[in-house]
């Protein structure tokens, strides 16, 4: 009942949308959204060298003389479709003609740099936010004070201001690729939320155990390592699912340095086709489909793990 | 008084809670020697847990000196963390690690710590697993066990660090009553195997019909203590009389 409910409020919500647009004379182009995604026109054969075409008796490759007289004629094959005529003079670059099959549209590339610059960052972030929580709960003061610091000054300046910061100031002085700068800020930054997480998740182990891990003779970082850590992690999985879930999404951020992510990606293929609404749609379900899987696993793994308990 | 082998030794003992600037312990002095059952008596609240949580060092005294095996635990480098192997602890709360199952809740400090071989400490487990009557529950997980079968595998644990001094603090205390038997028999046992107990308890006809000596504390002291039967049947201590008088 419920749930036809909210079927129904969805629907009139879509219906007046799509009303509303229909006010301001928009075309819709739904037809050309999947070629952003995959290109099936193939990728490009470029000119190796400035040089002359010559197309071989078959009609499926073609040699290229160089120009200026230097070096051997080389042929190259591979063409599902020649873009060059015979005796065409073409300059290193210029496209010779198509391979065959598809190739990744560039929101697909997009969406593979934002997986790619997540993943990385994701890997950073765990590590670091392990570091500085494990700093929050530690008996010395200068690790906590540290930690502390480190948090505060994170959580308290916007994302997009330090990921400035990690491009322009950082990135040069230790001259990081925008890559290097972007993973670099989206690690730092959620860090500082993981470590949280974990602070929480150490704080909740009741004491009991690691005085029964001291007492068996672990050392402080025994029973932190084998005992309380695995405890922690362990009930603090959703709130770290949901932290990768929002670096993720923090990533669109990293648009504004020299990355093709998948919103930049976006930004592109809007100024190029003059499609925004299907442009900007697609975009927000590539993120949705990358969110929503990433939960789901997550979901799937912690029912594995509550049945082993 | 014996001449057995002294294991633990605590003289003069002061312990001050520096948050609540409570004295859990004055002037405690005990030594425990190889074969002694002690049972420690005394009004909730008299610091039986503090002094328990001394002789292992989870607990580090304000004052005074505590020795485990002729090694002081004040000396400069002193490894604790081997000092405890020797001195296995068991919890009122009994403080399994709920993310593992029985068998290596029994076998993680062996392996990890003592870097014994797996085969070795698996075989020393599931022996022990045996003894406390605990064999089918080997690969349980603590939370689907009750509580009576928890504190044996606490136990096992503790026992299977091969220690020479086992620490019991209030072992049946979380326990619901018909549990209660299940855990002393075990206890029991584990006296007559010879093995040196230190043992705080409330359960009167156990630590009379176990023990081997008694302590009184009240208030953070050692105010008497004696041979059990003598102790608990008729006690030449005023305020131990009147203790238990309201213990029944
Ligand atoms: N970590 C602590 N911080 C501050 N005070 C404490 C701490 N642990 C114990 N105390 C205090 O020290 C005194 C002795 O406590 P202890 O736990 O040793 O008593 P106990 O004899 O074991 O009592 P019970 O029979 O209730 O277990 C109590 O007054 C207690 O409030
Ligand atoms: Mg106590």
């Amino acid at each position: 009942m419920g749930h036809l409910a909210a079927a129904i409020v969805v629907l009139a919500v879509g219906l007046s949308l799509y009303y509303a647009s229909r006010q301001i004379d928009y075309e819709w182009r739904w037809e050309r959204v999947p070629h952003y995604l995959v290109e099936t026109g193939g990728t490009e054969i470029p000119a190796p060298f400035d040089g002359t075409v010559k197309f071989a008796p078959d009609g499926q490759s073609l040699t290229l003389t160089p120009l200026l007289g230097g070096g051997e004629p080389v042929t190259v094959a591979g063409f599902d479709r020649i873009e060059v005529s015979d005796g065409d003079i073409v300059f290193a670059g210029n496209t010779l003609g198509r391979e065959h099959g598809w190739s990744a549209g560039p929101l697909a590339i997009g969406l593979w740099m934002t997986l790619k610059i997540s993943l990385a960052s994701l890997v950073f972030a765990l590590i670091l936010g392990l570091v500085v929580g494990l700093g929050r709960v530690s008996r010395r003061v200068v690790s906590r004070d540290l930690a502390a610091l480190y948090v505060e000054v994170i959580r308290g300046t916007p994302l997009l201001v330090q990921i400035f910061i990690f491009y322009f100031f950082i990135g040069t002085v230790l001259s990081l690729s925008a890559f290097a700068a972007g993973v670099a800020a989206l690690s730092v930054f959620t860090a500082a939320y993981i470590a949280e997480i974990v602070r929480g998740g150490i704080e909740a182990v009741p004491r009991g155990q690691t005085e029964a891990a001291r007492s068996l003779g672990m050392s402080a970082f025994q029973a932190m390592r084998h005992v309380v850590l695995p405890q922690a992690l362990r009930s603090t999985s959703p709130a770290l699912a949901g932290q990768f879930i929002n670096l993720i999404k923090d990533s669109s951020l990293v648009s504004i340095m020299a990355l093709t992510d998948l919103t930049k990606a976006g930004r592109e293929v809007v100024s190029s086709t003059f499609s925004p609404f299907e442009v900007w749609f697609c975009v927000a379900l590539l993120y949705l489909a990358l969110t929503g899987t990433l939960s789901f696993a997550v979901r799937r793994l912690e029912r594995r793990l509550d049945r082993h308990d | 008084m014996t001449d057995a082998r002294l294991l633990i030794e605590v003289r003069h003992v002061d312990k001050c809670f520096a948050g609540t600037g409570t004295q859990a312990l004055k002037d405690v002095s005990l030594s425990i020697h190889a074969g002694e059952v002690i049972c420690i008596v005394g009004p909730s609240g008299c610091g039986k847990s503090t002094l328990l949580r001394t002789l292992n060092v989870l607990e580090p005294v304000s004052a005074g000196e505590v020795w485990i095996e002729g090694v002081s635990v004040h000396a400069r480098g002193a490894r604790l963390d081997r000092l405890r192997t020797k001195v296995g602890m068991v919890f009122q709360q009994f403080n399994l690690f709920p993310h593992l199952d029985v068998l290596e809740n029994l076998m993680l400090a062996p392996v990890k710590v003592l870097r014994q071989p797996v085969a070795t400490v698996r075989a020393r487990a599931l022996a022990l697993l045996e003894q406390v009557g605990l064999a089918d529950k080997a690969r349980s997980r603590p939370g689907q066990l009750s509580g009576g079968q928890q504190q044996r595998v606490a136990i096992a644990r503790a026992l299977c660090m091969q220690p020479d001094v086992m620490l019991f603090d209030e072992p049946t205390s979380a326990l619901d009553p018909e549990m209660v038997g299940e855990v002393l028999d075990v206890m029991r046992d584990l006296a007559l195997k010879g093995m040196t107990m230190c043992i705080v308890t409330h359960e009167m006809v156990f630590a009379r019909a176990v023990g081997t000596r008694a302590v009184f504390m009240e208030a953070g002291s050692i105010v008497w203590q004696d041979a059990p039967e003598r102790f608990f049947s008729n006690p030449e201590n005023a305020r131990l009389r009147a203790f238990l008088g309201q213990a029944g």
